[in-house]
């Protein structure tokens, strides 16, 4: 989970990490309890906010209706900010890069330094940490925060964060270390568990994929075969009918689809016909009811009761199936779903 | 021969009485693996319909049954470390976790204790490992699935997701060619073993002629696999896979798939993956359907 820099300051504040003084709006404001000029950012998940038009420095307290009204307004990467996020602007000697992530070539926590803050990692100099005493210990660091450092390091460990980031950090003329940017990344498995990855896409090709792995070379295969996918969404391992079928509803609602391709490798563990279950009462719950193409590709555990399942509930509802196995491909099925969509 | 796991497995279950833990105890029987004990804190003395006792902790159960060499961790994510843990203090060479969603601190931390003492670990997030005709370990190749659609032969398989072991085996075995073993390494940030580490294996191994593998979009372990071949320390043939293609077209830091498939601008790309595993003189397969006329060239 992607926190917003606002809510990474407050998360560094909580660790004792300086950050400039600031006050939230969410809304354009007349006037604020900061003295000028300041800098109003823009509170969206998007990297390169600057280039975006996403940051912009007020000089006087004039001109800051008409720059937030502006910055409210502007959407980046398809997104209008919920908050803007106005600071006062620090007067700084120079500017730093540290952050703290597991790296998967070395797979263990690295930080990362950079006497050139606002570049990026790019630059940066990366040090494994070593797992001394139950926990992770800081190197000796080439840069004159080692406080920082190691508060954003318990921070790191404690909020079970993936990426824990200042860019820049400013150092001031006297000593002072201030947070200028905040980006925190939290692990998933920790602070939200059920967490489902769900895409909306601008295609009209409604795709129920099951796997990780499969769901990818999937939505790779409905594209090369010339289908516009609608959305991305996987159910992986060996999910209750009710998660597929809520799924299923959540992706057939979208208007303007011309075709769902259901589709999944042949299953190790998955109990298809449980999964295939919760399709079809996902199904039945969509209006108006779909009379598009839909597109079954599955394999695995108990697949021939649920495809038994499938012809009956076709046949007796008036659903458009087109019910397929191992025999055709999932990269053939990708075809065919398109085929279908496509044809009149 | 095989790697990893043979006729010389005996298995320690941890988690043996959970939903999970106590199907995968099942399937693995009636394969041929030897079970010799499972844990489950709290439900020491207790059998498994099966006949497998169970123990409070590791320790108790290798002090009974001291031939046990691999453990396979089925607990819920939460006691995945200390599970992990208790294997890894009983010196357990081999250490195969299925648990997913495990917290990604918790993962380093294992890898770290691993490394020190010298165990292998294999995932979190793996499905399990095949050895065609021999043993199996884990929920690969549930129910009548494992005798359909792996056979034994000469192809090395390792695969981030767990769904195209199957899949990819069932293709490879459609069209005539075995596998010597199959196995999910996990698709996490950080996994215990990654593809260069079990390349390394089947390079040693005498079955193996050539090496499939199934890859992602985000993290690093295929570039790496790239340069290992680059530095001939994988001087087999290998084929790969790699999923995750159209998420150029996707804002940065969109999570796909898997926990380790975050896009990020150029290593990690599907592309940069391709890219790097051409040049180094893999084979690239564009649908999984591809891959045994690939192998057929090499073999």
């Amino acid at each position: 989970m992607k926190l917003f820099e606002y809510q990474g300051k407050d998360l560094f504040k909580k660790y004792g990490i300086q950050v400039p003084h600031s006050v939230l709006l969410d809304k354009p404001m007349e006037g604020i309890s900061l003295g000028f000029p300041v800098v109003a950012k823009s509170q969206v998940l998007s990297g390169d906010r600057k280039k975006k038009g996403g940051i912009r420095i007020i000089e006087t307290k004039e001109q800051l209706p008409g720059e937030l009204n502006t910055l409210f307004k502007t959407e980046i990467d398809g997104a209008l900010p919920g908050h803007v996020l106005v600071e006062e602007r620090i007067e700084y000697l120079k500017e730093w890069y540290v952050s703290f992530t597991y790296d998967t070539d070395k797979r263990c926590p690295v930080i990362a330094v950079s006497g050139k803050g606002g570049m990026g990692v790019d630059s940066a100099t990366i040090v494994e940490l070593q797992w001394l005493q139950g926990h992770w210990g800081l190197p000796s660091l080439d840069a004159p925060f080692r406080e920082v450092a190691q508060k954003l390091l318990n921070l790191f460990e404690q909020e079970h964060a993936l990426l824990a980031e200042i860019n820049p950090l400013f150092e001031l003329d006297n000593g002072v270390f201030i947070a200028g940017d905040a980006k925190v990344i939290l692990d998933d498995n920790v602070v939200d568990p059920l967490f489902r990855p769900f895409l909306d896409l601008p295609g009209d090709i409604a795709i129920l994929a099951s796997g990780g792995g499969a769901s990818l070379i999937n939505l790779d295969a409905l594209i090369l075969a010339g289908g516009k996918p609608a959305n991305y969404v996987e159910y992986s391992g060996n999910p209750p009918a009710s998660i597929v079928e809520e799924l299923t509803v959540k992706v057939l609602s979208k208007p303007g689809l011309r075709g769902c391709w259901t589709v999944g490798g042949t299953a190790n563990f998955t109990d298809i016909f449980e999964t295939l279950s919760g399709f079809v009462r996902g199904l039945r719950r969509v209006t108006p009811k779909p009379t598009y193409p839909i597109v079954i590709r599955r394999d695995g555990p108990r697949q021939k009761e649920a495809f038994e399942m499938l012809e009956r509930i076709a046949k007796e509802e008036g659903y458009d199936f087109h019910i397929f196995g191992p025999e055709t491909p999932m990269a053939e099925s990708a075809k065919i779903v398109v085929q279908l969509a496509y044809k009149s | 021969m095989s790697i990893l796991i043979d006729e010389n497995t005996k298995v320690l279950i941890q988690g043996i009485t959970g939903k999970e833990g106590s199907r995968a105890c099942k399937e693995m029987i009636s394969y041929g693996t030897k079970v010799l004990a499972g844990v489950t804190p709290g439900k020491e003395g207790m059998n498994t319909e099966e006949g497998v006792p169970v123990f409070n902790t590791v320790r108790e159960a290798l002090a009974q049954f001291p031939e046990i060499n691999t453990s396979l961790i089925v607990v819920p994510a939460k006691f995945a470390l200390s599970a992990v843990k208790e294997s890894i203090d009983a010196r357990v060479p081999l250490i195969n976790i299925l648990t997913e969603k495990v917290p990604v601190a918790d993962v380093a931390v294992m890898i770290a204790f691993a490394r020190e003492v010298g165990v292998r670990v294999i995932g979190p997030s793996s499905v399990g490992i095949i050895s065609p005709g021999k043993v199996k370990i884990g929920s690969i190749g549930s129910g009548d699935i494992a005798s359909r659609i792996f056979i034994p032969g000469q192809v090395g398989v390792i695969s981030k997701s767990g769904g195209m072991t199957a899949e990819l085996s069932r293709i490879l075995t459609d069209a005539g060619v075995g596998q010597s073993t199959v196995l999910g390494i996990g698709g996490d940030l950080l996994c215990g073993s990654d593809f260069v580490d079990i390349a390394k294996l089947f390079e040693q191994d005498r079955q193996t002629k050539a090496v499939v593998i199934f890859g992602e979009v985000g993290g690093t372990y295929e570039e790496k696999l790239a340069d290992a071949i680059t530095q001939r320390q994988i001087t087999k043939p290998v084929i790969a896979l790699i999923a995750g293609r159209f998420a150029e077209t996707l804002p940065q830091d969109t999570v796909l798939g898997h926990a380790g498939a975050i896009v990020s601008k150029g290593r990690g790309s599907a592309a940069s993956k391709i890219k790097a595993l051409k040049e180094a003189g893999a084979l690239i397969a564009q649908t999984p359907e591809d891959i045994p006329n690939l192998v057929k060239q090499v073999v």
